[in-house]
């Protein structure tokens, strides 16, 4: 089974550094999601890694062979392309058996594969029509088929599923996630949707302009982001963040914000009138007294409904700040709430400055 | 935009303009439609009418007596073989040529790129002009050969540009996936390029026939042996011989043809294998022609 | 010292680098300047050899001397060109055939574009823009050769219209205050059809729902067309316009030297019919590479200055 480690990987395109330094390993059959913003170098890296793109310093390495140099065709991997590139004047059958034909495969062998192949993506009934044909959801499919067609070591996903509407989106999640399941191929997913990287990622690697914000598994970063970006990136909604000072005395640290005190957890590294940030979860928000939690006085704004769920939405220092409860079918008593619960060890803390996460708070 | 086939929906005054404008348009289409008639009419009818003036529009006394001089005349023949050389010839020269050429341009990872780019498009603001390229064409030994014809025209900035666009508008996933199933330049462009560009490759395709059946000047200029000349030389001479020089003129004159009979029979021959492919030459262009040929 | 070594190895380097990198990346694309090989031979031996023969204007061209070795004579066949009344006469020409060319010619694909428009059958449509499309394809000397039919004194429909109505008949293309209206008219007979496609092109990216809320707002077809469509597609108008102002230089000449002879060069001769005459037929090839190069030096600064205002123009234009 293939690992993939990128060391130092650097890219430019002239004076511009579009990805600065990336240092990552993927194990053997992981299935690791690089999610980010836009324009952050996701795409940029998974090229390289595909050997699309020159790469200007660093290295890329499959299962421990340096392949800075290789040829795209000689990496033995494969990509989904998001705009899927199927050719439209092949059918799905010759659109799978592309690569093999290149690869002079004789005909036999690759009326077998294909069949093989289609029978695993229920791509047979549509074997001999052509993309233009087909629904989105299909053609994805038959991406997918032509990508695992080669037996490839590494598997790249490049927003594979942006082009489809959110239901088929969904759907062909778990219908990407079962594959990798069944091939246990090692395979690098790229997307800028954070519920896409949640769901599928064994780890997720968030990037934030060309560099790597934090690396951990889907539980790892939503409950102990590295730094605010990860923390706002993260979830939906994101992680409520208020600007406040910290008092800290024997009695325990303690943040300061609009004339509340909140009981914070207990930190070393936290220095008394120190400037930090505190986070918290619209989930890990109570409405009900709780142990080790601090009541903060609250007015609600506005009450959206999502059925058994709700948002609430309030300010705090004129910054939006979000709940989510669950309503158990019914909203009127979250409409008059005036009071707010943080757990202590609901909370992380993050320097001002540096934004960086002083210590993970406890996992919940 | 359903209003707008509805008639029943128009005003009285939208009704007229409708109308008006129909008819224009018929008239218009009309009036280009006729020289070829004339001409068709002139070729299949006998000479002594036309040489008293009668034909008009159609045929007088019906004869085909100007084909069977036309037909039997064996420079005819050659100059029409000529022709076919030199557009079947040409045609395949020229696609061997500019095909790979404007894919090569539309690559990204080509070095110097935007400079051969420049090399190409400044052909086609400036050119040496007539004399230079005849006496590079006599230099080159190319007077008088079929080699010379085929290849001297085989190329044009237009052309390759139109196909360069194309090529650079096929999104840059399609290449990439190809490369990384393994495919090479030949292989990307054999197998995917070429078939996704088939509607520009037909409308260069057509460009170059059209051009080559329809070329004179140069075959003019560059061919002395008559045993070479294409159909449109040969058909020069014989208009150009007919006001010219009466005593030519005169030894066409019989009563079953005239030389207006005989002119017109060869413009009709000529006239008919570009009708033959016109219908592919106009569905090509309607769609393929701004696809590419607009953004310059 | 130590620096001027410094300097000149860290130079090498740089050079050991792009060889380095040239020599990899031809390695990897070879193939991409195998196929570009062609394209770039052909127009460096039919199109940029020809530029280096130029020299020819200024030199005493001898055909045993060659190009390189003949002798330089500076601008007098410039000098000769502007004492020639010919030349003189073919650039007036050639500026009066294209300025006639241009003022009767342009609004015709327009007109035929918006026409076109108009027409409600998609039958009827198709197979008029078939039809008048077509002169477009048929060559330079079947043009001529029914304008020469159609316009020949005793037999030519022209000439027998004219005797039913009671005149005599005209020699039409003998009489040089003839040939430019012949030759202008033949053109727009032949382009004007096809020169509507980029308009109807223009015209059909009209969004339509300007049509929708002018119908809501009750105008008429022809409100429709001339405060719609022709607003609409005016930026394309002048595009096209400053093209042809551009091209002012560009006459179709073959077609005039199918139709000219001597008795008509007074209107009909411009300055490609005469380099013609002067190079390929009377073997005079300086003077009338002198005479090319004049034309094509003025016809690129014409086309480069349209180019630019064009650029400018699409670019503020585009909504
Ligand atoms: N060929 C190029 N030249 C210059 N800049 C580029 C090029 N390709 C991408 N970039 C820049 O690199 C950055 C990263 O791009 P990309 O990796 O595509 O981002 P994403 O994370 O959205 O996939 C972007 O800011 C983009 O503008
Ligand atoms: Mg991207």
């Amino acid at each position: 089974m293939s690992t993939v480690k990128l060391k130092n990987l650097v890219k430019s395109y002239g004076d511009v550094t579009v990805v600065q330094g990336i240092n990552l390993e993927v194990k053997a059959k992981e299935f690791v999601v690089l999610v980010g913003p836009s324009g952050c170098g996701k795409s940029t890296t998974l090229r390289m890694l595909a050997g699309l793109e020159e790469i200007s310093g660093g290295e890329v390495s499959i299962s421990d062979r340096v392949i800075n140099d290789v040829a795209p065709k000689d990496r033995d991997v494969a990509m989904v392309f998001q705009n899927y590139a199927l050719y439209p004047h092949l059918t799905v059958a010759e659109n799978i058996a592309f690569g093999l034909r290149i690869r002079k495969v004789p005909k036999d062998e690759i009326r077998k594969i294909v069949a093989d192949v289609a029978e695993t993506l229920e791509l047979t009934p549509l074997l001999e029509r052509r993309p233009a044909d087909l629904s989105g959801g299909q053609r994805q499919r038959v991406a997918m088929g032509r990508a695992i067609v080669r037996h490839p070591k590494v598997f790249l996903f490049d927003e594979p599923l942006s082009n489809l509407d959110a239901k088929l989106r969904t759907q062909m999640r778990a219908e990407i996630k079962q594959l990798h399941k069944r091939l246990g191929v090692t395979s690098v997913y790229v997307t800028h949707d954070q519920v896409e990287a949640m769901t599928l990622a064994d780890r997720i690697v968030v990037m934030s302009a060309g560099k790597i914000e934090q690396v951990g598994t889907p539980m790892e970063l939503f409950n102990s982001p590295a730094n605010t970006f990860v923390a706002t990136f993260i979830g939906s909604p994101p992680m409520n963040l208020i600007e406040a000072t910290a008092e800290v005395s024997d009695a325990g640290c303690y943040a300061l914000f609009e004339g509340q005190r909140c009981l914070l957890p207990t930190l070393s590294q936290l220095s008394d009138g120190e400037e930090i940030i505190i986070g918290i979860r619209p989930e890990y928000i109570e409405i009900e007294p709780v142990a080790d939690a601090t009541a903060i006085d609250v007015k609600i704004d506005l009450v959206e409904t999502l059925g058994s769920e709700a948002l609430l939405h309030c300010k705090f220092l004129d910054k939006p700040f979000v709940i989510k409860v669950e309503t158990h079918g019914q909203l009127t008593h979250l409409e008059n709430l005036n009071k707010l619960y943080f757990r202590q060890n609901a909370i992380t803390v993050f320097d001002k400055k540096t934004t960086n996460a002083m210590i993970a708070s406890d996992k919940k | 935009m359903s209003f707008k086939e509805n008639m029943n929906l128009y005003s009285k005054g939208d009704k007229a303009f409708v109308y008006l404008n129909m008819f224009l348009v018929a008239m218009f289409t009309i009036s280009t439609l006729y020289p070829f008639i004339y001409v068709a009419s002139l070729s299949v009818s006998l000479g002594d009418a036309v040489t008293a003036g009668k034909v008009v529009l159609t045929p007088v006394d019906f004869t085909l007596a100007a084909y069977d001089k036309v037909l039997s005349d064996p420079a005819f023949w050659t100059s029409y073989a000529n022709t076919f050389i030199y557009t079947i010839g040409g045609t395949i020269v020229s696609l061997l040529i500019i095909v790979p050429g404007a894919y090569a341009l539309s690559r990204p990872q080509l070095a110097g790129r935007k400079y051969w780019n420049m090399m190409i498009a400044f052909t086609m603001w400036f050119n040496a002009g007539m004399i230079p390229f005849f006496l590079n064409m006599r230099d080159l030994g190319l007077l008088d050969s079929y080699i010379g014809i085929i290849i001297g025209f085989a190329c044009n900035a237009f052309n390759i540009i139109l196909l360069r666009n194309f090529f650079e508008a096929v999104p840059a996933s399609f290449e990439e996936a190809a490369r990384m199933d393994g495919a090479n330049d030949f292989q990307v462009l054999w197998q995917v390029f070429i078939p996704l560009a088939k509607p520009a490759l037909a409308t260069i395709t057509l460009f170059c026939i059209v051009a080559r059946w329809n070329g004179f000047f140069w075959a003019m200029v560059l061919l002395r042996d008559e045993s070479k000349v294409p159909l449109q030389v040969y058909l020069r001479q014989i208009i150009t011989q007919l006001t010219d020089d009466d005593t030519f003129a005169s030894t066409l004159i019989t009563a079953s043809y005239s030389y207006e009979t005989v002119s017109s029979a060869i413009m009709i021959c000529s006239i008919i294998p570009v009708l033959l492919i016109y219908p592919w030459v106009q569905k090509s262009f309607n769609k393929g022609i701004m696809l590419g040929g607009v953004k310059e | 010292m130590e620096d001027i070594n410094n300097s000149l190895s860290t130079e090498d380097s740089i050079l050991v680098k792009k060889s380095k990198w040239l020599v990899m990346h031809l390695k990897k694309e070879w193939q991409l300047y195998l196929m570009l090989a062609p394209t770039i031979i052909w127009f460096i031996v039919f199109l940029y050899k020809p530029m280096y023969g130029l020299q020819i204007a200024f030199k005493d061209y001898s055909v045993f001397k060659g190009i390189t070795s003949s002798p330089w004579v500076g601008l007098e066949h410039f000098y000769t060109l502007f004492d020639n009344d010919q030349f003189i006469r073919a650039i007036q020409n050639t500026v009066m055939i294209s300025g006639a060319s241009l003022i009767f010619g342009f609004p015709v694909p327009i007109i035929l574009a918006l026409m076109f428009n108009e027409i409600i059958n998609p039958k009827f449509k198709r197979t008029a823009q078939t039809i008048v499309y077509l002169p477009h394809f048929i060559s330079a000397v079947i043009i001529a050769g029914i304008v020469i039919t159609a316009f020949a004194p005793s037999t030519g429909v022209i000439n027998l219209m004219l005797n039913a109505m009671g005149y005599d008949s005209v020699y039409f293309l003998t009489k040089p205050e003839w040939f430019r209206t012949i030759f202008v008219g033949t053109g727009i007979w032949q382009e004007a059809g096809f020169g509507s496609i980029v308009f109807l092109a223009a015209v059909a990216g009209v969004n339509p729902s300007l049509y929708e809320s002018a119908v809501v707002d009750g105008a008429s077809r022809f409100q429709m067309m001339y405060k719609i469509t022709l607003p609409c597609i005016l930026p394309t108008i002048l595009i096209m316009l400053i093209i042809r102002i551009g091209n002012i230089l560009e006459v179709g000449f073959e077609m005039i030297i199918m139709l000219y002879q001597p008795a008509t060069y007074e209107t009909a001769d411009v300055i490609s019919t005469f380099i013609y005459r002067q190079g390929l037929q009377a073997a005079q090839y300086d003077l009338a590479a002198a005479a090319g190069l004049f034309n094509a030096v003025i016809a690129f600064l014409l086309v480069i200055t349209a180019n630019t205002i064009s650029k400018r123009v699409s670019k503020t234009s585009l909504w």
